[in-house]
């Protein structure tokens, strides 16, 4: 019996080995930090717009159709590499996408759109990062989903790269 | 007089090496209210601080750690209370905003197990120690 008793701690000890070997193979990020606002209503915010005269007014854009915010900023590399992808969802697949112009210079901004190629329908201006700070936003750039009944249905934080490209669209079409 | 300067400067630099509470707090953030100040410094030292994650806003020299400490002082004079200022800050950045966990029922494993683990423990050496001195 005590002898017996004596494999417990080994296969203890290989069970915990073989959960951190799985923790390690498995893709995650440990550093990613869960949204407390999925599944919650857009934060209300009003503000200056970039490229309008009106001010925005959240209420009034949101709540018709699917819109993907995307906080940029000009002075944000990440920004500009993920801008193509940006493009791709207003241009290619008719997304409204609304981008949060986070503490930055507009005069910059209108030029770099120039530049670039501008996806936005609606340019906010977040001057001093109040509104970011409504969304959770910690790192720009971050792009949300926000449902036809303006409720936060996923939140990605860092550029958009190919793989998170299909996997926005994707989750776009389930929530149609 | 040049050895003089420099014992000063020395000791400058030396005072700021050994003193532990090193903080970020920019001279323009701090409230005029001494006991408001307190309030402010106390929870910011338990906001974690989302660019550098080990760090409160206490310590952190991040953009948006500055943000915070500046929202919370506005909070504190508008008369805000502390709760509610935790409150406002886990509802839009989640309990991981905190940097000691609430005691909520999806955190009981974490305060409790500890304890539990330390009765078995005791309960280990304890009878180990009969069996050894029946021998």
């Amino acid at each position: 019996m005590k002898k017996k008793l004596l494999i417990i701690p080994s296969i203890l000890f290989l069970s915990i080995l073989l959960t951190f070997f799985y923790l390690l193979i498995i893709e995650r990020d440990p550093s990613a930090i869960p949204s407390n606002l999925l599944d919650k209503n857009i934060p209300k915010f009003e503000t200056e717009s970039l490229l309008r005269k009106e001010r925005f007014i959240s209420s009034k854009e949101f709540g018709n159709e699917i819109i993907l915010v995307n906080f940029f900023a000009t002075w944000c590399l990440p920004c500009r590499d993920e801008h193509i992808y940006i493009k791709r969802f207003s241009n290619e697949k008719g997304i409204r996408v609304i981008g949060i112009n986070y503490k930055d210079n507009s005069k910059k901004t209108i030029q770099w759109l120039k530049n670039l190629g501008n996806p936005y329908s609606n340019v906010p201006i977040d001057k001093n990062g109040r509104i970011a700070i409504d969304w959770g936003v910690y790192g720009i750039p971050e792009t949300f989903i926000v449902s036809s009944k303006g409720i936060i249905k996923y939140r990605h934080i860092g550029p958009v790269t190919e793989k998170i490209y299909k996997k926005i669209n994707l989750l776009i079409k389930e929530i149609e | 007089m040049i050895k003089k300067i420099f014992i000063v400067i020395l000791s400058i630099y030396s005072i700021q090496f050994f003193s532990n509470n090193s903080y970020t707090v920019e001279p323009n953030e701090i409230l005029e209210n001494q006991k408001q100040e307190l309030r402010a410094r106390n929870i910011s030292k338990n906001i974690r601080c989302m660019i550098c994650q080990n760090q409160s806003i206490d310590e952190s020299n991040a953009p948006l750690a500055k943000d915070l400490r500046i929202l919370i002082r506005n909070k504190i004079k508008d008369g805000k209370k502390d709760e509610e200022i935790y409150k406002f800050l886990t509802n839009r950045y989640g309990d991981f905003i905190l940097l000691k966990p609430a005691f909520k029922f999806n955190t009981l494993a974490l305060w409790l197990l500890p304890f539990i683990f330390a009765v078995i423990g005791i309960f280990i050496v304890f009878s180990h120690n009969k069996k050894s001195k029946k021998i």
